[in-house]
């Protein structure tokens, strides 16, 4: 193949991202190439700056330009409702639905001992030192219904209960507005044999 | 669900065969090696999206060939064409319904049923554990996903707990025990559900084995699955017992690196008047135990599903005696749509021919309607 370097490498760059394969990178490569050299320029910046000026939250690990993030720094939520989640990709997700006006904790993964992943890996220990100097009412665990978010949700279920805070986790079942004909088998199974009281 | 055509493309033995199917029986026969099983593997690809006999693709590939199609016809309230490709140059495989991408088994699962009676099920009744868990596990998946759901999630949940009981026969202190804890319910409660699932199948699957059974053999025998589990018996306090095994094996479990108790150790005991099939069975009561699981399997499917599984027997009238022989061709007629492979077709004289029957005569790749 004769491709000229600099794109080779664009491509190969882009090909390590999560869900691009080689000829998406070569489409996004090429399109960079035939835009406007200030345009790119922009881009470069954005990348640039989400590596120095963004890093993570020093109370909730959240990502943030300051050392503190907003919402930990904001006097209008609420500081003894906590949230654990696993990515601040999480907040974000819950943050859109302006229904919960606590604040967060990122785990930063969640238990998985094929991956070589214990609760050493977590920012548990920082979340047990946070709770010594924060007053907190609730804890909501918002981690993926998955078998490692079970399983990290079991485990710090565990570890809290001393502490004697009120331990909540997040339903599952069906979706807002989705028809019940859509969604799949196994999410309206588990919805039927988690029916609530009316 | 009747499959009315199938086209196979450099498929094993078939450089491009076009079969029509009947809605009843469909006799295939042929020589050994002359490709009636493959018409077999095809269909089975179609409606489960794997193989039973290759183990990986490129094996399904006629020599000196680079692709091989597979497209089937299905009819039931509508028409779906299914079509597998495989290309070595890519060595992918795209699975199409109605020419439609599926990237998931899950999305097809249930949506054609099928059964198989295979030569290989006498691992069924004289096989290890393992194969009649798969036995059970698939029909259960097919026919509830919120067990498939489980399931997947159990395996999963032991995966990580073996990786995690080896670490701690290393070094014990690497692994704190409220981790192992959290492991331990997560397994619980997965596996806790899985059991209540099997005994529950067990109840209702026992009554079509039985119905099975005496149609085959039409005698005094009553057959009955049993659920072995390493948690002790009991309706009540399932995951209190399960918690409480766990605890009592968790030093050998450390020692030896692996999960110990649970549903991915159970088996189902097979018997036959109480006696168990497994000591006490005679060859002709193993075969036709095999043979009243399939057909038990078809109606269960049926009517949970709703819609009827196309029925394929694989050589499987080659050790049955005349009176057994009989009797299946009679009960088979109550299926709907079956593929019968046969050496020669005088092994098939127990039949009483129906005008809607095809013969269809397989012969180096080459087919041929008698």
């Amino acid at each position: 193949m004769n491709i000229s370097e600099p794109l080779q490498i664009a491509i190969e760059e882009f090909s390590k991202f999560p869900g691009i394969g080689k000829k998406t990178a070569q489409r996004l490569s090429l399109f960079l190439l035939k835009k406007p050299i200030d345009e790119v320029e922009k881009f470069i910046g954005a990348i640039y700056n989400l590596k120095h000026k963004l890093k993570f939250c020093s109370v909730c690990f959240n990502i943030t330009e300051f050392e503190i993030c907003e919402i930990c720094t904001s006097p209008k939520r609420d500081k003894s409702i906590l949230c654990i989640v696993e990515e601040p990709s999480d907040i974000i997700a819950i943050e859109r639905t302006n229904e919960y006006n606590g604040v967060y904790h990122v785990l930063s993964g969640v238990l998985s001992p094929l991956s070589g992943i214990g609760p050493e890996a977590l920012k548990i220990n920082e979340l047990l030192k946070r709770l010594k100097t924060q007053e907190v009412s609730e804890i909501i665990l918002a981690l993926n219904p998955d078998t490692e978010g079970d399983a990290t949700s079991l485990y710090l279920g565990k570890l809290l209960q001393p502490l004697n805070i009120k331990v909540t986790r997040i339903a599952r079942g069906l979706p807002i507005g989705g028809d019940l004909e859509f969604a799949d088998e196994a999410t309206i199974a588990r919805a039927v044999s988690n029916r609530g009281l009316l | 669900m009747v499959l009315q055509s199938l086209q196979l493309k450099n498929y094993r033995i078939h450089s491009n065969s076009l079969l029509t199917f009947s809605d009843g029986i469909n006799f295939i026969v042929g020589e050994n090696g002359q490709g009636k099983t493959t018409i077999l593997e095809a269909i089975y690809s179609l409606c489960t999206t794997k193989n039973f006999k290759a183990s990986s693709d490129q094996e399904l590939l006629q020599f000196s060939t680079a692709e091989c199609e597979v497209t089937g016809t299905f009819q039931e309230y509508t028409s779906d064409i299914v079509r597998i490709y495989y290309s070595s140059t890519e060595t992918k495989r795209s699975f199409l319904v109605n020419g439609k991408l599926i990237y998931r088994p899950s999305e097809v699962i249930g949506k054609f049923p099928i059964v198989l009676l295979t030569p290989e099920d006498h691992q069924l009744t004289q096989g290890a554990p393992a194969d009649r868990r798969k036995f059970v596990d698939a029909i259960l998946s097919q026919s509830n996903p919120l067990y498939m759901e489980t399931l997947l999630d159990y395996s999963k949940t032991l995966k990580h707990r073996s990786f995690l009981l080896n670490r701690m026969k290393e070094d014990f202190r690497s692994v704190s025990p409220d981790e192992l804890e959290a492991w331990n319910t997560k397994m619980v409660t997965a596996g806790s559900s899985l059991i209540t699932y099997r005994k529950k199948f067990l109840t209702l699957f026992n009554t079509y084995l039985a119905q099975a059974y005496s149609a085959i053999l039409n005698d005094e025998e009553l057959p009955l699955i049993e659920y072995q589990t390493t948690i002790a018996n009991g309706e009540t306090g399932l995951e209190e017992k399960f918690s409480e095994q766990l605890a009592k094996r968790k030093d050998e479990e450390i020692r030896r690196g692996t999960n110990l108790v649970g549903p991915h150790r159970d088996d189902f005991i097979f018997s036959i008047n109480g006696k168990a099939l497994k000591i006490f069975g005679s060859q002709g009561q193993h075969k036709t135990f095999q043979v009243a699981l399939r057909f038990a399997q078809f109606f269960y499917m049926k009517d949970i599903l709703g819609r009827t599984p196309i029925f394929l027997l694989d050589d499987a009238f080659g050790e049955l005696d005349a009176k057994r022989a009989a009797h299946i061709s009679n009960y088979i007629r109550n299926v709907g749509q079956a593929f019968i492979t046969a050496t020669d077709l005088a092994n098939l004289s127990s039949f009483l021919r129906s005008e809607n029957d095809k013969v269809i005569e397989v012969s180096s790749g080459q087919v041929a309607y008698a």
